[in-house]
């Protein structure tokens, strides 16, 4: 057994050795699947950072109460009466004072202009109510202050600033009529909240014309269990015809819709692209193959056998796929990683996200990358085991 | 024996290799002709859109409301020829995974100021506007439903209900209408506003946006100064614009898929550069004693040059052309699967000129390296190589 492994190990460093010899040939192999890679993971990327931006932005412990059959919060409206009955329903938690913790909310589109195309597009401007703060977690004002209940005041997501100009503290911003000025800006872990602007629920009501008008109501739940009471509590109401979900259910349904369509294009584009850096790879290994015919016929000569000319070639084919896959994953992770972008959304408004690269998205790559390099070696090893010795040592 | 005969021979020579690197080109040229096509389709809005429309819309945002007054204002306005509006419905068949483009019109002013779009047969024209509870329904949402002419159809919104509670419309289908440009798509329905603001019980007597025609392009900045200014300061101010800068910037809401788009067909295009530029070079190296053998029978540089430029060119063309076939095949073949998303989808002449363009110079660009190379051999040289 030995003395086969050292065979192997002999045939294949001269294989590694020799690759500088087909310098050009060997870096167009590797540059093409490092090429696939690039695409196959800045999709995956894209992919990946918008689920985790709406993903991040939906707790198990906070309910989402929708008009019946609106599936998303622009579509949705809630009376006055149904939020007065929801505020006594089981399952909700209370603040110190008591009182439920609860935030009937509007959610209204508006215009913003973004910066990379300097084209109008549709940002979200929540109207929240003093609750609204309290039953989201993690919401911080990190530069500035919170709007002032009853005045033409405006907090800005973190996100939305970096997409979407005109929107810094100070800055005087005219929805219509109404002129709302920027106090605040506010961060919320990353989540799709960060790519929303919020007022003052009662002043957008009335300078929208919509008193009286709610759209969402969120709820923070004694236990994430308790959504069951609160459901059962609204189903038993025929004045609640209304749909109660788990804010973290509500934005995995929204997420998976576009991150779904993001992949479906990424996949058939890559794997497409993979084909086309497979037929270099191919070409590449039969030209190494081509090129050694007498070394190889030399080694069969003096005793070696066919399988390590067989591994030896294998090697160095994946050890090019190898390294196209990591040049790919290095080069996507600089030109790619927390890369800022805007889409519009299940609510029809702009999410900002990150493209987001992770360890698991680098693995499927580099898979693929040595997908190609092993059936680009294949064929050219089986030819290399087999290479009759008398015509190799003829050959040239 | 011409030039042809002799560049074909050379470039299938080695079987293998010729094959693997038509089938590298190919790749190439089927991602750029699908990717091509889709954003093409992608921004046909702005190709679609009349030079002489102007869409009214709230300037908060395109989805506020303006009130139906307004209508009339701006069509008594001079340079206006014609005016119509639109309310979103929120349409979806059976089941909210069905999105449906629903649009409640007004039957007469719509047909007025889309007829460059959309041709509707007169019996049609007619029964839309007798029929209360009547829609039309364009050729592609009727094929892909399986809906006749006739058939009653229950659509629902998932934003209005009706006053009664329910939130199905039972429309009946009473015509169909087709495009009358190859890029207008015709996936969507219109039902009659008058029904549609009687029924829903969301506000009454406002509409989500305009559309009109003016007598003349000249007229568009005119115009729509005239209506932004005559609804300055009023509960419902107004943006107007052009329909083109319009649908630009409402395809520019997805993102920057051009960008996306180019980035993608240029990694492909550099990978083949890279591949079958390395292989031509390696390809004319290996003949050049022949190359030498041709030169001492008295061929010039420059037909040397020109048959190995051709080989490239040659090769670009036999890879380049049947992948721009297959992605217009595969175009074809996605076009009712992908229709209600990415509407005219499709490979155009257009996009297969500029392939063929991108083929020729694709071929020169591999081919001028190793043909310079060849061109400037000096027959000793190349003899005495082995």
């Amino acid at each position: 057994m030995r003395p086969f492994l050292l065979q192997v190990a002999a045939v294949t460093l001269i294989n590694i050795k020799s690759m500088p010899q087909r310098f050009w040939l060997s870096l167009s192999t590797v540059m093409a699947i490092a090429l696939v890679v690039v695409v196959l993971l800045s999709f995956l990327a894209m992919a990946n950072g918008f689920q985790q931006t709406l993903t991040s932005s939906g707790a198990d412990d906070v309910a989402i109460v929708l008009r019946g059959g609106s599936q998303a919060e622009i579509n949705s409206t809630v009376a006055r009466d149904q939020v007065r009955l929801l505020e006594e329903a089981p399952g909700i938690a209370r603040d110190a004072d008591g009182k439920p913790l609860l935030s009937a909310e509007l959610y209204l589109v508006v215009d913003g202009v973004k910066r990379s195309s300097q084209t109008k597009a549709n940002l979200p401007l929540r109207g929240i109510g003093t609750a609204g703060a309290a039953v989201r977690k993690g919401i911080r004002i990190v530069e500035g202050r919170m709007f002032n209940t009853g005045a033409n005041e405006i907090v800005v997501g973190k996100a939305l600033l970096r997409e979407f100009q005109g929107l810094e503290i100070g800055q005087v911003v005219p929805f219509a009529t109404s002129r709302w000025t920027v106090v605040g800006i506010f961060e919320a872990n990353g989540s799709v909240f960060e790519s929303e602007i919020w007022a003052d629920l009662p002043v957008v009501q009335s300078l929208f014309n919509r008193n009286n008008i709610f759209q969402t109501v969120r709820a923070r739940l004694q236990t994430p269990a308790a959504l069951d009471a609160l459901q059962r509590f609204v189903d038993a109401d025929p004045r609640l015809k209304l749909d109660v979900k788990s804010e973290a259910a509500y934005f995995a349904e929204q997420a998976s819709q576009t991150s779904d369509l993001i992949q479906k294009l990424g996949w058939p584009l890559s794997i497409t692209m993979a084909l086309g850096a497979l037929a270099g790879a191919l070409n590449t290994m039969y030209s190494s193959v081509a090129a050694r015919a007498a070394e190889i016929a030399t080694l069969r000569a003096i005793g070696f056998g066919g399988f390590p000319a067989f591994i030896g070639t294998l090697v160095e084919s994946l050890i090019l796929a190898a390294l196209g896959g990591l040049l790919g994953s290095i080069a996507t992770t600089l030109a790619f990683q927390g890369f800022s972008a805007s889409t519009l959304g299940a609510s029809f408004t702009q999410v900002v996200f990150s493209f987001s690269l992770s360890p698991a998205l680098v693995i499927e790559a580099l898979l693929l990358a040595l997908a190609v390099g092993f059936a680009g070696g294949l064929l050219p090893a089986l030819r290399a085991a087999r290479l009759p010795i008398v015509a190799g040592l003829s050959g040239s | 024996m011409n030039d042809l005969v002799l560049i074909s021979k050379n470039l299938f020579r080695k079987k293998l290799r010729a094959m693997l690197m038509l089938f590298s080109i190919l790749i190439a040229f089927l991602i750029f002709g699908v990717l091509a096509g889709f954003e093409r389709a992608f921004n046909a809005g702005e190709d679609v859109a009349a030079a002489d429309r102007l869409m009214v819309v709230n300037k908060i945002n395109f989805t506020q409301p303006l009130p139906i007054a307004y209508v009339n204002r701006v069509r008594a306005l001079p340079g206006v020829r014609q005016v119509t509006h639109f309310n979103w419905f929120g349409g979806y068949y059976q089941e909210p995974k069905n999105f449906l483009i629903v649009m409640a019109v007004d039957p007469e002013t719509y047909m007025q100021v889309y007829q460059d779009q959309i041709e509707i047969p007169v019996d049609a024209r007619q029964a839309f506007v007798r029929e209360r509870t009547g829609v039309l329904v364009g050729e592609s949402m009727l094929k892909k439903w399986g809906w006749k002419v006739g058939d009653r159809v229950p659509i629902m919104s998932n934003i209005f209900t009706q006053k009664n509670g329910s939130r199905t419309w039972d429309l009946l289908i009473v015509g169909s209408f087709t495009a009358r440009k190859p890029n207008v798509d015709t996936n969507f329905m219109v039902l009659q506003y008058q029904y549609f603001n009687e029924t829903q019980n969301l506000g009454r007597d406002l509409i989500g946006w305009m559309a009109l025609n003016t007598t003349s392009p000249s007229a568009n900045d005119g115009v729509a100064k005239a209506i932004d200014q005559m609804f300055a300061n009023s509960l419902y101010e107004t943006a107007t614009d052009t329909e083109k800068a319009f649908n630009k910037a409402f395809a520019a809401q997805l993102g920057n898929i051009a960008l996306m788009v180019a980035l993608v067909v240029g990694a492909a295009f550099a990978t083949i550069l890279m591949i079958v530029g390395n292989s031509m070079v390696m390809a004319i190296r290996e003949r050049t004693r022949e190359i030498g053998v041709l030169k001492t029978l008295g061929f010039s540089g420059g037909r040397i040059l020109r048959l190995v430029l051709g080989e490239a060119v040659l090769l670009a063309l036999l890879g380049g052309l049947p992948g721009i076939a297959l992605a217009a095949l595969f175009a074809a073949a996605m076009e009712t699967s992908v229709g209600n998303f990415i509407p005219g989808f499709a490979v155009t002449p257009g996009i297969a000129l500029n392939a063929i363009a991108l083929m020729v110079g694709f071929g020169l660009a591999t081919g001028l390296i190793p043909a310079i190379a060849a061109m400037r051999l000096n027959i000793a040289t190349a003899l005495g190589r082995s």
